[in-house]
């Protein structure tokens, strides 16, 4: 069977995974809400979106208001959401839900350090998979190589470094064997970058949210149009714990998550085609609201995909309702897509589907149908 | 400088040259050798010398005095080196007191395997690895740092799988350090009953409670195909199922179950199949019970494919990536007519002439960059965070590696890492990383001068290309360091 990556046109080495990571279990029933469910406006009596305020998706969900620069990507094809998603993990604890989403299983690594591993694609980069933030994520443990920078500046020499690299070009000029090769590259990449860091920016990046969010997403940005050989990056975007008075948490980072997507995708323009933003979250939460207008942590969520050929405009894991019988535990949406089955038709456009297989072990996928 | 004869009448064994060489030796005997105020002559032909090759190649890079040093031990510089070599092959001769006294602040990493389920994950993480960088960097016992993290990839344990969080530093000490340069069935044995490979190959969870019971494999094929015979080493998917039997019952204390005696590893009975096994051609007869494991390891741990399986590696890590069977051929035969001691086995491996006559094959794996770049500048470092940082931007964060066969030792593996390196090298030059810290000016005038300081680096005297680049670069150090040939060992 061939990867997708040739059914598109898109050759698997010139795309590009962008993980986004909503950390402290967003709720999926805020961002993606069921306002034509009864039973939704039932047990959300203070924190639901009424039908009146959502923005419709289709016949059951609609999108909270706060997420309406997405409304744009949706009615243009390229983003898809999935329902009801999650992992088997129902300890509904951030540690174990997040530690078991990332290294999807009890294999050692994670599922994107090992997929990148495997894949292997000839030679890693130095930026070949980059996590934004101060930590390596567990999702990318394990890759052949794996950058953690808070800010592209980062990658230089320091002072003096262009007369530096100049030297350095020199002295390896005489290589004529793989490391020689591997240094005119490095050297070509830092000079690719030097160039994007100092050229005007477009005016389409100006409404990044000024934060490091948004400064991640910029930067992912201008790695991809580099041509540096970015395969994958990670973004962490925390503040989705909403215990109590939900709304003041998650209408920032709605709209931080929101904004950010829509720049990142107006800055990207065509290399969005090779792109693909994926956004995830270890859990729900409860169904009902809490005496503290908040939620507490639940089961299903939700996932986006973007871009990258994704064939969007749709939600996609169906909706089982929120009656009593529908629900598990002490009340929670259940998981009704597997995020593996999420991810590997996404991997899938990057690698063998014998690759995304492996990254998966002891699961056996069913890829949801985000391309078809 | 001191004679031969003088330098025997000190009491000292050649091991101790080095020894006395180090900063933190008695400033009385150093002074006899090489006073720290005197310049030593750095390598001095246009290619790398025998002295520059092996102390390349037997340490993580030589320092400023190592090579004045080695040359010093005889006026005939092959018998120098062999009793350079012979002295780091017995380790224990060697004083090692100011790497010691350096780690005695990582005296969590001394406590029993129960004992570290009282220390946070990341602080053990962070202890082991600062550590290693600290034993690379200063250890006198160079030879068996190497070897250390050469068997930490044979026997690679994800530190961060399970309850290896905690016992990772427990295999460290009593598999891999305790038997770096000793016996490898003796090293086989301590690793299939550690803790933490037990957790990390799921050998705890390998039970037979019931006819039907199928066991759990994952420890019994890796032994086979990473640590003993190799994966063409002539054993068959029966033989791994067979073998997961022989070793069914055996298990580690977990967090999740006891609260007493974490870490500790136990037989059960009742979960061995204690039925007759049929491993490699061999009959395990019924009925041995834990005895069981010492009769598989018996079959395997001097077997001629472990034998080949090793010696390949060995040669992998100190001859070339693609070794010469010659020398595979005597290294392996010698594995065998030792029963498998290490040291041993070296000894003939660096007797081979193909050890002998390469120069420069390997490229060095980001943690030998890094710690040969410390050494290279006589760089004072904690080995903390900044370092552990630099070295997981290059992919190669000790203990974090996360599938059972360890780090490549390939070129290939690492040639993505050079941006990082020349990165490293730039910050390092300029005092730009925490914890760490040179002083230029009194490497160079170690070397007498900044010609001995380009020798030493590029381990002989800079071509005239090289010549010309550096002469127009305002400082040449950050340049050496990230320069092809530093690269390589």
């Amino acid at each position: 069977m061939p990867s997708l990556g040739f059914v598109t046109g898109i050759a698997p080495r010139d795309r590009t995974l962008v993980v986004i990571f909503l950390r402290g279990g967003a709720d999926g029933l805020t961002l993606v809400a069921p306002v034509a469910d009864d039973a939704y406006h039932r047990a959300r009596p203070t924190l639901r979106v009424t039908e009146r305020e959502g923005l419709p998706l289709d016949d059951v969900f609609a999108l909270h208001p706060r997420l309406a620069p997405l409304v744009p990507l949706w009615a243009s094809g390229e983003l898809a959401i999935v329902h009801s998603v999650g992992s088997e993990d129902a300890t509904r604890s951030h540690f174990e839900a997040q530690d078991l989403m990332e290294h999807a299983g009890t294999a050692a690594g994670g599922w994107l350090g090992r997929f990148l591993r495997l894949r292997a694609i000839g030679q890693p980069g130095a930026l070949c998979a980059v996590a934004f933030g101060t930590e390596l994520p567990a999702a990318l443990r394990g890759a052949p190589s794996a950058t953690v920078l808070r800010s592209l500046s980062t990658f230089s020499l320091g002072d003096g470094a262009h007369g530096m690299l100049r030297a350095i070009a020199d002295l390896y000029a005489i290589e004529h064997n793989a490391i020689g090769e591997s240094a005119r590259d490095t050297v070509n990449a830092l000079q690719r970058l030097e160039r994007l860091a100092n050229a005007p920016r477009p005016l389409a990046a100006a409404d990044y949210p000024r934060d490091d969010f948004g400064e991640a997403l910029r930067q992912t940005a201008q790695l991809v149009r580099a041509g540096v050989g970015l395969e994958a990056a990670t973004i962490d975007l925390g503040g989705w714990d909403s215990h109590f008075t939900q709304q003041q948490l998650l209408e920032p980072a709605m709209d931080r998550l929101a904004r950010g997507l829509a720049a990142f995708h107006r800055d990207l323009g065509p290399d969005m085609a090779r792109t693909t933003v994926v956004v995830m979250t270890e859990f729900g939460r409860r169904v009902a609201e809490n005496s503290a207008l908040g939620t507490d942590h639940g089961r299903g969520s939700v996932m986006f995909a973007l871009g990258g050929g994704v064939r969007g405009g749709r939600v996609l894991g169906g909706w089982p309702g929120l009656g009593s019988d529908a629900l598990e535990g002490p009340g929670d949406l259940p998981v009704r897509t597997n995020y593996r089955n999420v991810l590997a038709p996404i991997l899938s456009t990057m690698a063998e589907p014998s690759v995304v297989a492996r990254a998966f072990p002891g699961f056996n996928l069913e890829p949801a149908a985000l391309f078809g | 400088m001191i004679t031969r004869r003088q330098f025997v009448e000190l009491g000292g064994t050649l091991a101790a040259v080095s020894a006395l060489a180090c900063e933190e030796a008695p400033p009385q005997l150093a002074s006899l050798l090489t006073p720290a105020t005197e310049p030593v002559a750095p390598p001095a032909s246009d290619d790398v010398d025998l002295v520059s090759h092996v102390v390349g190649r037997l340490s993580f890079g030589p320092r400023p005095r190592d090579h004045a040093n080695v040359r010093s031990i005889d006026p005939d510089t092959d018998r120098a080196v062999e009793r350079y070599v012979d002295a780091q092959l017995a380790p224990e001769a060697i004083d090692d007191t100011a790497v010691e006294t350096r780690l005695r602040r990582y005296g969590e990493l001394e406590e029993s395997a129960g004992e570290l389920y009282e220390y946070k994950e990341q602080v053990l993480l962070a202890s082991l690895t600062s550590a290693a960088i600290l034993r690379a960097r200063y250890s006198e016992r160079q030879l068996h740092a190497v070897m250390v993290d050469f068997w930490t990839d044979h026997f690679n344990i994800d530190s961060a799988k399970g309850d290896c969080r905690w016992l990772k530093a427990a295999d460290d000490r009593d598999v891999i350090r305790a038997h770096a340069l000793g016996s490898f069935p003796e090293m086989l044995r301590a690793s299939s009953l550690s803790p933490a490979m037990l957790w990390y190959l799921d050998g705890r969870v390998n039970r037979y409670g019931a006819p039907g019971d199928r066991p759990n494999e994952n420890y019994a094929r890796e032994l086979l195909e990473l640590h003993t015979l190799g994966v063409h080493g002539g054993y068959t998917q029966q033989d791994v199922m067979e073998m997961a039997r022989a070793l069914s019952g055996w298990t580690v204390r977990s967090r999740r179950e006891v609260v007493f005696g974490l870490g500790k590893v136990e037989f059960h009975p009742e979960w061995h199949d204690d039925g007759e096994k049929h491993i490699l051609g061999r009959v395990i007869p019924a009925g041995l019970g834990s005895r069981d494991l010492d009769a598989v390891l018996d079959l395997i741990s001097l077997h001629p494919s472990t034998a080949r399986h090793l010696a390949t590696k060995l040669c992998r890590r100190f001859i070339a990536d693609d070794p010469p069977a010659t020398a595979v051929d005597r290294v392996a035969s010698t594995f065998v007519s030792s029963r498998g001691n290490i040291a041993g086995t070296l000894r003939a491996l660096f007797a081979t002439p193909e050890f002998m006559r390469v120069r420069r094959t390997k490229l060095k794996r980001p943690f030998h960059f890094v710690v040969s770049a410390l050494r290279a500048t006589d760089a004072r470092t904690d080995g903390g965070p900044a370092l552990h940082e630099m070295l997981r931007r290059m992919g190669h964060a000790p203990y974090q590696y996360p599938t059972p066969d360890g780090y490549a030792d390939d070129e290939t593996s690492w040639l993505g890492t050079l941006l990082w390196r020349w990165n490293f090298a730039a910050a390092l030059a300029s005092n730009r990383i925490a914890g760490t810290h040179l002083e230029p000016a009194a490497v160079r005038s170690t070397l007498g001068g900044e010609a001995g300081l380009r020798a030493h680096i590029l381990a002989r005297r800079p071509t005239v290309a090289e010549r010309e680049i550096l002469a127009a670069a305002p400082d040449s150090l950050p340049l050496l360091l990230a320069s092809p040939a530093f690269q390589r060992y």
